[in-house]
């Protein structure tokens, strides 16, 4: 008897992925068992056996070990197009996956690290994002222990071949750990958490210089974990002798601020799923027409309380990883700023807010010219500019938010953040996003501190720009740029 | 294999005795589950990029599809039951999920809420009379 790939009901339509897959295993299944046909096959041919051995190996774990000693004997292509079938059937159909297919794919992840699999990486990939963020059910606190599991168990084949991914599985664990450490009475999340904890500090004491490949982002997830005892010695390091981790050239943390995290780490913490009803709702979906698709996204992704951190990577995401087209942004489809004040009026725990909007203004407080994008900085301005006069709460909210930035981020660095937000006001206002802050500094509903505030950022920026020009070319804080040979290196 | 039927838009159908209409749409929003007899049966308001319509779940149906559901309806029938014109699967049709959320979608002209008249050329046929209400009466689209 055939057994299934995913749970599927009669009303659903049978998934095309599926069918092709049991079709091969249908077909070739007598030559699934030993002894092996030795006859070279043709293309076709190949793909189909491909097919059915992995469809045997997902659907039958006693026959496992037998289907997987065939597929190393026949692989002519290093295991790519095994890896890429794979790949898809993660991204696609993960969540309906039989639970005993799931233990299976985790199985071959596991056999295809082994064989340095050509795409493996994307495959580590693809599961990392599978872990949904603020869900403590017992499956996906299982992918979570199987993924770091995994990576840490594969520590140095991993190091050595696939690092960027490593730097990804820090991102990631990283911004669990935010979750689990602030959860009680779940059974076994305590071993979970000391898993992920081992994890990360070892990366990070390890291979720093791999860890600064995330950018500024990591102080981000770092700081949501101070009072964790085993990172509070790491933040002491970062803050007052970042010698301790040993990479040349990295003095100060202040090099780190100066890097945008590209992209690709935003989409590690949103799923497939996740991303295409985001980038949907921003491409397709009329200004006006947005409240049903609003609802049902909700009800899928935010409905349980524990849920809803996940906003906080959703607004990154939203600034960071979709960048609309100027055809878009001059159409009547739903702008970003929108989607982000739907996601602000939803309703979480305060340090969810608070995290929202940093994630919110993150880029902001370093914004550098020469190696941030607009784009990122664009949703937050646009948000306070248009919730004038109705949502002047909003407004409100946010400008305070932006002030404790400015006057809390890093005491010890002040001047670097002020400078990051002024310079993010002035080029949005040189770059036509804004005409100008008038519609907020003019505005009766906001606080004069605020409105004084924002006047004098923009003056002191103005004043500090001309000083500039006359002085020589002197590197900023005196510190060497970290940022150049670490953005060749990841490309958004 | 069978051969693919074509998908018509649903602002073209156009209530008939007949099990004709091949259409993807998605779920709006569902209403109340009643009995009618011993079956469970739900109004459902479903759209596409070029017309809205009441669908009629029967059954299973009722449980299974929700607000969000992509639907590709095959042999489907709309006609009038129990004086409400709706969209359903009926006895040989058959209504199946194909995905969710990423489909465009319009509420108005809703096709169940415009008066059909016979065609004076063809008494067989029905033809768009009059807009009785340019949306859903029962399924008000949200503000």
């Amino acid at each position: 008897m055939v057994e299934k790939l995913i749970k599927r009901s009669i009303h659903e339509a049978e998934n095309p992925i599926e069918i092709t897959l049991r079709e091969a295993f249908c077909v070739l299944e007598p030559k699934l068992r030993p002894p092996f046909p030795l006859t070279i096959p043709t293309q076709e041919g190949y793909s189909n056996l491909n097919r059915a051995i992995l469809y045997g190996i997902l659907c039958e774990p006693h026959l496992a070990k037998v289907h997987v000693k065939h597929l190393h004997g026949i692989i002519t292509d290093g295991y790519e197009y095994f890896t890429s079938i794979l790949v898809k059937i993660v991204i696609e159909l993960y969540g309906k996956l039989v639970d005993s297919v799931k233990r299976q794919l985790i199985w071959v992840t596991h056999e295809l690290v082994d064989v340095s699999a050509v795409g493996y990486d994307g495959l580590l990939v693809a599961l990392l994002r599978q872990i949904v963020g603020g869900d403590f059910g017992e499956e996906n606190l299982w992918l979570c222990f199987e993924m770091v599991n995994l990576f840490s168990s594969k520590w140095v084949c991993l190091l050595e071949e696939v690092p960027l991914v490593l730097s990804g599985a820090l991102y990631v664990f990283l911004r669990l750990l935010a979750d689990h450490c602030r959860v009680m009475n779940i059974p076994k999340i305590e071993s979970l958490r000391q898993m992920e904890i081992a994890f990360c500090v070892r990366l990070l004491r390890e291979k720093f210089s791999l860890c600064l490949r995330i950018g500024r982002d990591l102080v981000r997830l770092l700081q949501d974990l101070v009072h964790v005892p085993e990172f509070r010695s790491i933040w002491k390091d970062l803050l007052y002798n970042p010698s301790a981790f040993k990479v040349d050239g990295f003095v100060d943390i202040s090099q780190i601020y100066g890097t945008r995290t590209s992209r690709w780490y935003f989409l590690l913490r949103i799923t497939p799923e996740m991303e295409s009803q985001l980038r949907f709702l921003l491409t397709c979906v009329k200004f006006g027409s947005q409240k049903r698709y609003q609802v049902w996204f909700a009800r899928k992704f935010l409905a349980v309380p524990e849920r809803t951190s996940v906003v906080i990577d959703i607004v990154r995401f939203i600034c960071c990883a979709h960048h609309p087209s100027n055809e878009i942004i001059n159409s009547d489809i739903i702008p970003r700023w929108a989607v982000i004040g739907w996601l602000l009026k939803y309703d979480m725990k305060h340090y969810v807010e608070a995290n929202l909007k940093l994630a919110l203004f993150y880029d902001w407080i370093f914004f550098d010219e020469k190696v941030d994008n607009i784009m990122n900085i664009e949703p937050a301005v646009l948000l306070m500019v248009h919730s004038i006069p109705r949502y002047i709460d909003i407004t409100h909210s946010l400008l305070e938010f932006l002030f404790i930035l400015l006057d809390n981020y890093d005491v010890e660095r002040k001047e670097i953040v002020s400078r990051g937000i002024s310079t993010a006001l002035h080029t949005l206002i040189r770059k036509g996003v804004v005409q100008s802050l008038d519609v907020i500094t003019s505005c009766d509903m906001l606080s004069p501190i605020f409105k004084e505030r924002l006047g004098k950022l923009l003056s002191d920026w103005q004043f500090q720009h001309r000083q500039e020009f006359q002085t020589t070319n002197i590197p900023r804080d005196g510190i060497p740029s970290f940022s150049s040979s670490l953005e060749s290196q990841t490309s958004a | 294999m069978e051969p693919e039927t074509s998908l018509q838009p649903l602002k073209d159908i156009v209530p008939a005795a007949q099990n004709n209409i091949n259409a993807k749409f998605i779920l709006l929003d569902k209403g109340r589950v009643t009995l009618e007899g011993q079956y469970k049966t739900c109004l459902a308001l479903v759209a596409d990029e070029t017309a809205a319509v009441h669908f009629q779940l029967w059954g299973d149906e009722c449980d299974v599809f929700e607000p969000g559901d992509i639907i590709i309806l095959t042999s489907g029938i709309f006609s009038y039951s129990r004086n409400n014109l709706v969209l359903r699967a009926g006895k040989r049709g058959k209504a199946q999920k194909v995905g969710e959320f990423t489909l465009a979608f319009v509420e108005t002209p809703n096709l169940s809420e415009i008066r059909w008249a016979p065609d004076p050329n063809d008494p067989k046929k029905y033809v768009q009379q009059a807009v009785v209400s340019p949306h859903s009466r029962i399924f008000v689209p949200p503000r």
